[in-house]
């Protein structure tokens, strides 16, 4: 089926609903309906397993219009048909709750709650996910009207000053792992409940390194906000940038040449082999095999050096452009990255070779939260952590972007789902990267670097999708015609794959709950991003002059 | 012996504080022969010394639920059974500052000591990690001790006596390794389990519970758990290396024989995924315990048909 037929398919799943069509996009169907059809129109496309729930994005369309806009976006493939609902602003706009037919979209659903106040019924989590527990009531920080008077902590409500949760009694007590704790090596929130040894409850809290990059980047220029996407996260930094400038070139009806599409690809290449040796780092840390994180750690040096060597940076490489790359890859750079990658296939191959045969390891791994196929589908997981149960969720090769259409990868999929197809999956996963990367460097196509970008984006909105290390990337961007975007909604793959976790730790042990976070590979920053931190009479306010003081006292001491 | 230098025995050396620097030098050699196994580079030789003076410096911090006796005192009682466990072990192969038929039953004992310390310590403070890092230091306990102990009673079958100085002097004449390899393999194991060390370092797995038992130590109480573990370290080497290896008679023998051994240990921890709590459990019941038990009975029945 082409891309019209599987939209066409859909039209006519929504037909009963539909009050108008549009085709914003070659190969997108937006139906608008009304908020009472939402739960049919989602349960037919469900029902017919038409797409996935691939991200629902709240919209302010200003105090002007009065309006908010909702936009539940289902993925098929390439094609794309996404829900439009319109809803008054204020206070009353309602909308049915979908989380019970499809379990990921509860996380979305409480992103928009938070900032921008839509409220939905049937939704029964009233607790914040997002938002400090001393934000005031009624206060959405991405409405259009927000200012950040109206964002003063509430009195008492300061996280030192709430009162501990789980205080231990009888058999069962809450242990809560982070804000701080060992086995999170950036900020989030969990509290698991055990009897025991076994947890028998599990919940978890976002939002700890917010930093209101959504809000940031509708008050910054189009090149300005390629630099704060690529700080959305230290680890993806350049699949942010990528969804970003692939995104603004199709609203500008603009393609990067094709030399720099294929360095992008490279660059994309070396850094998934960055992150999942990382991952392969965290998670063997997680189970207690230190010489094993340890090594893949040193082994990772290899593929960060080769980053360096072609981009500069080691962390936010800043490879993109809108409308092309900066670095061009030399005779040097090639001989370096095939003799870098080189190493690191014997390495990785021994690693697969470790996983899979470690018996004290596979003790840790195998056979523990286990997904099946099913249950992969229902909770709507991405990435690796989807493929490891044998469900293909690629964008790579269901939807191939940029050069992914001249230099093909493959997908990797595992049927088992345990921790140890995790592990497999990623490794493959790295070892065609790997034969893809040399590919592109032994035919990297000849031409410029980049074609000119006009300043002013037109008027439109498109979805940009890439496949990100942890999964599929789902950016959302709107522009008016002018010089700063009007919404770009972010979708990370974590988000995705946190109901994984709390489901699978429920009645496991407590020593295999790091390894269940670590096992989707999480990255808390990605999933984080919304909210402003600095406001008037919070505590947290200081200025960087006041900061700089502070430690230098403190050094002194 | 006069009063004079069984102080110098008890206070300097071989045991009180020639021992504690022998455990920090060892926990060095330990700590130094991990990280170059992992390719790391390790800490430098003073490393052990200067965190203890650095703890015994600190402030020792009180949470606000306690028992104060029981949280200030057992830090003392840990070092105290440690060290007095010393006094029956051939340390740095020189004869026991003390011997007495049935010393080895003491010792044992008395090696447990800091555990349990470890484990009341966990259940004295109201932090979960600390309650869940000290119900599993007890599992683990009740875990490797009765194999451990009953490694420890093969070579006194054969030697005919509960004495460790007797247990000593025969083995010198008899490398055991050779004729209970079983028990000498528990005995080193139990070892690990003992001082939970990777891969039985459950109790203290810092990705799930933090620092386990002792996450709300600090400062001088901290000091003295960790100085009790490095004597414990010592101790428990002497004892395996003088049952086992050809016994102890000098410090040369000693050096070679517990390095040896240490060397064996580390790398166990370098090569071995931490064991869950309940897989510890069923690994020294399902094969320690039986193992060993079944080595005794060999030797039982060869000693009655021997006579």
């Amino acid at each position: 089926m082409n891309i019209e037929q599987v939209l066409a398919q859909a039209e006519g799943l929504l037909a009963p609903w539909n009050k108008e069509t549009i085709r914003p996009e070659s190969n997108r169907l937006d139906v608008v309906i009304v908020a009472d059809d939402l739960r049919a129109a989602v349960t037919a496309l469900h029902d017919a397993h038409w797409g996935y729930l691939s991200a629902i994005t709240g919209m302010d369309l200003g105090t002007a219009s009065g309006q908010l806009e909702a936009l539940y976006h289902f993925c098929n493939g390439p094609a794309i048909t996404s829900l439009r609902i319109r809803l008054p602003r204020g206070n009353e706009a309602i909308l049915p709750s979908i989380a019970d037919i499809l379990p990921p979209a509860s996380f979305f659903e409480r992103e928009m709650q938070e900032m921008l106040g839509f409220k939905f019924s049937g939704l029964n989590i009233s607790e914040r996910l997002f938002l400090p527990d001393d934000w005031p009531e009624n206060v959405y920080p991405m409405r259009a009207d927000f200012t950040l008077d109206q964002a003063a902590p509430v009195a008492g409500r300061h996280a030192d000053e709430l009162p501990e949760q789980g205080v231990v009694g009888g058999n069962t007590f809450v242990i809560p792992i982070g804000p701080q704790h060992p086995a999170l090596k950036e900020p989030g929130h969990f509290e698991f409940t055990v009897d025991g040894e076994i947890v028998t409850a599990a919940r978890m809290r976002l939002g700890y390194a917010h930093r209101g990059i959504e809000k940031a980047a509708e008050s910054r220029n189009w090149i300005q906000n390629l630099y704060l996407f690529e700080r959305v996260c230290g680890i993806c930094s350049h699949t942010h940038a990528l969804a970003y400038s692939l995104g603004v070139e199709k609203l500008a009806q603009v393609e990067a040449p094709p030399r720099a599409q294929a360095i992008r690809e490279l660059v994309a290449g070396l850094e998934r082999v960055h992150s999942h040796l990382l991952w392969l780092g965290v998670a063997a840390h997680e189970a207690g095999f230190d010489t094993l994180f340890m090594y893949s750690w040193r082994d990772r040096e290899t593929v960060m050096n080769l980053l360096e060597q072609i981009t500069g940076n080691r962390v936010n490489y800043s490879a993109n452009l809108l409308g092309g790359v900066k670095c061009d890859i030399g005779s040097e750079q090639a001989k370096a990255i095939k003799e870098g990658l080189t190493y690191l296939e014997t390495r990785i191959r021994h690693y697969l070779e470790v996983v899979t045969t470690d018996v004290m390891f596979l003790n840790r791994t195998r056979g523990i939260g286990t997904i099946s196929f099913a249950e992969a589908v229902k909770f709507g997981l991405l990435g690796p952590t989807a493929r490891a149960s044998g469900l293909v969720r690629d964008v790579r090769t269901e939807a191939p972007y940029g050069a992914y259409t001249h230099f093909p990868v493959s997908s990797v999929t595992e049927t088992n789902g345990d921790l140890e197809a995790r592990c497999v999956v990623r490794l493959k996963e790295l070892l065609v990267s790997c034969f893809t990367m040399r590919t592109i460097v032994d035919n990297l196509p000849e031409g410029p670097l980049t074609t000119r970008m006009p300043r002013k984006i037109p008027a439109g909105e498109t979805i940009s999708r890439i496949e990100a290390p942890r999964g599929e990337l789902f950016y959302f961007i709107k522009s008016n015609g002018g010089e700063t975007p009007a919404r770009v909604h972010i979708r990370t793959p974590s988000l995705c794959n946190w109901v994984s976790v709390l489901e699978k730790a429920v009645g496991r042990q407590l020593a295999d709950v790091p390894m269940l976070i670590a096992g989707m590979d999480p990255c808390f920053s990605c999933n984080d991003r919304l909210v402003t931190v600095a406001r008037p009479g919070s505590r947290e306010t200081w200025s960087w002059s006041r900061l700089r003081e502070y430690g230098i006292e403190y050094y002194k001491r | 012996m006069n009063t004079f230098t069984s102080l110098i025995t008890l206070l300097v050396f071989p045991a009180g504080l020639t021992l504690v620097l022998v455990g920090m030098f060892y926990e060095w050699v330990d700590r130094k022969l991990v990280a170059r196994f992992q390719n790391r580079i390790g800490p430098r030789w003073f490393q052990p010394f200067a965190d203890a003076v650095k703890l015994f410096a600190k402030e020792q911090i009180k949470p606000a639920i306690i028992n104060p006796y029981l949280f200030f005192g057992l830090p003392v009682a840990a070092l105290a059974g440690a060290l007095t466990a010393a006094l029956y072990v051939p340390l740095m192969g020189l004869n026991p500052a003390s011997s007495f038929p049935g010393d080895l039953i003491v010792t044992i004992y008395l090696l447990s000591l800091p555990t349990m310390c470890v484990g009341l310590a966990g259940w004295n403070t109201s932090s979960r990690f600390s309650l869940i890092g000290a119900t599993r230091t007890l599992t683990q306990l009740f875990a490797y001790e009765a194999p451990f102990l009953l490694a420890m009673l093969g070579p006194a079958l054969v030697a005919g006596s509960w004495q460790i100085n007797t247990i000593n002097s025969y083995t010198q004449n008899h490398w055991l390794i050779f004729t209970q390899p079983v028990g000498f393999i528990v005995a080193l194991i139990g070892l690990m389990g003992k001082l939970e060390l990777p891969p039985f370092d459950a109790p203290e797995a810092e990705t799930e519970i933090v620092a386990g038992a002792l996450t709300e130590y600090s400062g001088r109480g901290l000091a003295m758990f960790k100085i009790s573990r490095s004597v414990e370290l010592i101790v428990g080497l002497s004892l395996v290396s003088a049952f086992y290896l050809g016994g102890l008679n000098g410090i040369p023998s000693f050096l070679l024989k517990s390095i040896a051994l240490l060397l064996v240990m580390s790398m166990f921890q370098v090569l071995l995924t931490r064991l869950r709590i309940d897989q510890t459990v069923g690994l020294w019941w399902r094969f320690g315990a039986i193992l060993v038990l079944a080595q005794l009975l060999v030797m039982i029945v060869w000693k009655g048909f021997a006579l």
